[in-house]
């Protein structure tokens, strides 16, 4: 399909009710909110991965006990993706409608298997967990975790696959209809691009390494963790921290020259700011591997920063991609909806805030102390906030909904 | 008018079409979010318990309770809530995209809720008698609220789903006229009222294995008090809900869901009803295997039937009575500038107007007339039916008779679909060449082996009942 052709079948299939905040808005919620997102899935594949090998060597109690934290870590992690990836999802389907809607289709069955291979991939390696317990734990669950890795590294891929389809909507119709007969079955890989993928594979060792070197920070107040144990849990984190790192630039360098010249990569700025940021980030590494204690939450927020690079870089593709079939984010129509935006943000700062802040600040700070866990001040005030504002919230809905309802229906 | 449709390409699920992949999954999610909504509550109610009666054998329950949910609730609950997503996105790309664009606010609000809840249940789980009492409360019945809160925000676009219920968000275009839609509070209270009995059965699974007598005998008669109330509550919320119906989803409900599965519900309710009464008598009886059956039960039995219907009443619209299921705009909505695509389709066609076509299907011949055919069924048709005679999704051939004759199958895309007479389908008002392309090619579909289900049954009991 030509340029100009693709450029208007792209502006027919925004839909036609409009955004109802400004662009922008979404645009920053849609990759600020994919940073935690992929935070989670770096440390989720990295941890399932060192739990795995760490298993295999679960006669010496360091690599024993890194196996069960890891394998718990990895259980957690992914529920935590999945929730956290709802929020990108949502405002990418808000302000790229067509190109999210038009990749799913393409590939519907590889959707729908997302969904399945996910659950038995999170099945297998629950159950992995529940019996990954103490040097006798059974030889053969290995092979579940496996299992559930290796769902867990395709559903990255299809992920994969539907974003990067999304960013090719002259192929659409050539992808729907091979020969000039039209493909229901929804059952192709049409795109992908493995360097790209490669590199998001590589930063989960990168975030995890660093990860790793702050959960041993994190655990040294704790008597019952062994000072041993958590001098190796921060070597190793080093250690893979640096390979991955180091992994990240040479698969960066692919994708930059995977990427097709009209794109013009190579002269935008953020992907020079990327790739330092890479540099310095391996120095930081490089510079920590020797004598890493108290540096890791330090690393881990370098490495959260480097995720937030890495998400704007990746934003900033998707507009060069586009830029040829005048896709402009900006030319969307807007229709103003103050009430409801106003619900998000008191939802957001007031309620996640309160209740959110509640509740991981509690658990940091019970999972500090060795045995029961007594609230300070600011758990109390927090817990007291939670409830109120919870149940302000309420309140406030139905009562506005009541009010409304009769308004309109009475 | 539009100058251009903007329809996405198509999925086809052959035999059971894109709505029973929808209906599965979401089957699956309803049982494992509602559960989970429930079992917020139980567990507040529980842990109040507990602490004020000075009974902490009851947080041995909610500790194994808690374990069971994280898995049953919260995994798959969380995964295949995405999952709907996902499935609806596939098979109804335009849908979906009508719901984002009028309810991402509120969607996003949900997305809050739904973060701090899943934490917050890692949180419920891992510091029971870790943390003091006065605490696990706190963060108990903030747990609690925040996960009706989930569901206190779905239902608007759920409802909305159904219909706006009045005519102001057509003219205003505003997302609070949408979320609180007349068929709204009847839903929520259907939702609350479940999640209470569904809690109540699930519970039943992990309290039959509780080793303390006392502790087994109290809290099985406390989910059967729930569950009951639960089930009551329901009744009457449902028959609201009725009352808060447009007039197609009344038709549909009574001429086809209810005498389909009306008595399935009835024996359901009732076996429910008898099997909390029978807990809450005998709470020692009861087993492990009777509560999976039971919840296994309310699955197949209620679910899947309720999640069937909902799909089957809201036709011939997938959202708001202005996007049809097979993707195109009946109406315009004024306060979104929204077009109807009907215009268009009656002056150009959809072979000329959709970008999804190949270029030589734009002009039909006769040599490709088979071909244009078939994609013209697949478009207008498919999301709805079954292309093959014995399809598990209404089969289009058997709705035809199994007929060979196009012109009898003309006449019907003629008449009552092309001025939009049946009060359950789209309006089709195609050009006559593709209405002639559609005739052909369902003609031409293989005839099966069960007993056709006649348009014109369905016809005759429409007219019956009459519609406003």
């Amino acid at each position: 399909m030509d340029a100009a052709t693709t450029a208007n079948m792209l502006q027919t299939m925004q839909d036609q009710a409009g955004i109802p905040s400004h662009p922008l808005i979404f645009q920053i919620l849609m990759v600020f909110t994919w940073i935690p997102h992929i935070l989670f899935v770096n440390i989720s594949l990295g941890a399932a991965l060192v739990g795995l090998y760490a298993f295999t060597k679960r006669q010496d109690p360091n690599w024993q006990l890194l196996s069960e934290a890891m394998t718990k870590v990895a259980k957690v992690g992914v529920s935590l993706l999945v929730v956290l990836g709802v929020a990108p999802l949502l405002f990418t389907q808000t302000i790229y409608d067509p190109s999210w809607y038009a990749s799913n289709v393409l590939s519907a069955a590889w959707v729908i298997g997302f969904i399945f291979t996910l659950t038995i991939g999170y099945l297998a390696w629950f159950t992995f967990y529940l019996k990954n317990h103490g040097a006798q734990a059974p030889g053969w669950i290995f092979w579940l975790g496996v299992f559930g890795l290796a769902m867990f590294l395709l559903d990255g891929f299809i992920m994969h696959v539907l974003a990067y389809q999304g960013l090719h909507p002259e192929k659409w119709l050539s992808w729907y209809t091979p020969g000039g007969h039209v493909d229901m079955s929804g059952t192709a890989i049409h795109a992908f691009e493995l360097p790209r993928w490669g590199f998001f594979m590589a930063m989960s060792l990168t975030v995890f390494g660093a990860f790793l070197i702050a959960y041993g920070d994190y655990f040294k107040v704790r008597a019952d963790r062994a000072p041993a144990y958590l001098d190796f849990a921060r070597a190793l984190g080093a250690k893979i921290a640096i390979t991955g790192a180091l992994l990240q630039v040479v698969l960066l360098l692919w994708w930059l020259i995977d990427v097709p010249a009209q794109v013009h990569v190579w002269t935008h700025p953020m992907t020079w700011l990327l790739a330092a940021y890479l540099f310095v980030l391996l120095a930081a590494f490089w510079l920590a591997r020797s004598n890493n204690a108290g540096q890791g939450y330090r690393l881990l927020a370098m490495s959260i920063g480097m995720a937030a690079l890495v998400s704007i870089f990746r934003e900033v593709l998707r507009m060069a991609y586009l830029h040829p079939f005048n896709y402009d984010i900006l030319n969307y129509k807007v229709l103003w909806d103050i009430p409801s935006f106003a619900l998000f943000l008191f939802t957001i700062v007031v309620v996640g805030g309160l209740m959110g802040g509640f509740i991981i600040t509690l658990v940091y700070k019970a999972g500090r102390v060795q045995g029961p866990y007594e609230a300070d001040a600011t758990v109390t005030k927090l817990g007291n906030g939670s409830l109120a504002s919870t149940a302000i919230w309420v309140v406030v809905f139905i009562g506005t909904g009541i009010w409304i309802w009769l308004r309109n229906n009475g | 008018m539009n100058e251009m449709l903007g329809l996405y390409p198509q999925w086809y699920v052959p035999g059971i079409g894109t709505a029973w992949v929808m209906g599965i999954i979401g089957t699956i999610h309803v049982l494992a979010s509602h559960t989970s909504v429930g079992a917020a509550w139980l567990f507040a109610l529980l842990a109040t318990k507990s602490v004020h009666e000075n009974k902490p054998e009851i947080m041995v329950y909610l500790k194994k309770y808690g374990m069971f949910l994280l898995v049953f609730s919260y995994i798959i609950g969380s995964i295949t809530g995405p999952g709907i997503w996902y499935s609806v996105t596939v098979a109804s790309p335009r849908g979906i995209s009508g719901l984002i664009h009028n309810f991402v606010w509120l969607w996003a609000s949900e997305w809050v809720f739904f973060f701090v809840e899943v934490i917050g249940v890692y949180a419920m789980v891992y510091l029971i008698g870790k943390i003091d009492n006065k605490t696990y409360l706190k963060l108990a019945w903030s747990f609690a609220v925040a996960s009706w809160a989930t569901m206190i925000l779905i239902v608007p676009i759920l409802s909305f789903m159904m219909w706006p219920g009045n005519d102001h968000w057509f003219q205003t275009g505003s997302t609070f006229d949408a979320a609180f839609n007349l068929n709204y509070f009847a839903h929520l209270g259907v939702r609350t009222a479940f999640m209470f009995a569904v809690a109540g059965a699930v519970g039943g699974i992990i309290a039959s294995t509780l080793k303390d007598r006392e502790t087994r005998i109290e809290i099985t008669r406390f989910l059967s008090k729930m569950g009951l109330a639960g089930l009551v509550l329901m009744s009457f919320m449902f028959m609201w809900y009725t009352l808060t119906l447009p007039d197609n989803a009344r038709l549909i409900m009574d001429t086809q869901m209810m005498p389909r599965y009306g008595k399935v519900l009835l024996v359901l309710l009732t076996t429910t009803a008898l099997y909390f009464m029978f807990t809450a008598w005998k709470p020692l009886q009861l087993r492990q295997s009777m509560a999976g059956a039971m919840t296994l039960a309310i699955a197949l039995f209620g679910l899947w039937p309720e999640e069937r219907s909902r799909e089957s009443m809201r036709k011939p619209y997938v959202a708001g009575q202005y996007i049809y299921s097979n993707q195109f705009f009946s109406r315009d909505v004024p306060g979104k500038g929204v077009k109807s695509d009907m215009p268009l389709i009656k002056a150009n066609g959809v072979l000329a107007t959709d970008y999804f076509v190949p270029a030589d299907l734009h002009t039909i011949t006769p040599e490709n007339q088979l071909r244009a055919g078939s994609l013209l069924t697949h478009v207008m048709c498919a999301n709805c039916h079954s292309l093959e005679p014995n399809g598990a999704l209404r089969p289009l051939p058997a709705l035809f008779g199994y007929s060979k004759e196009p012109k009898m199958i003309k006449a019907y895309l003629d008449g009552a679909l092309y001025h939009g007479m049946v009060p359950y389908m789209p309006k089709m008002p195609l050009p006559e060449d593709e209405r002639e392309a559609m005739a052909v090619y369902i003609a031409s579909l293989p005839g099966g082996s069960k007993k056709p289900a006649s348009v014109a049954i369905n016809q005759t009991e429409i007219e019956a009942k009459g519609v406003n």
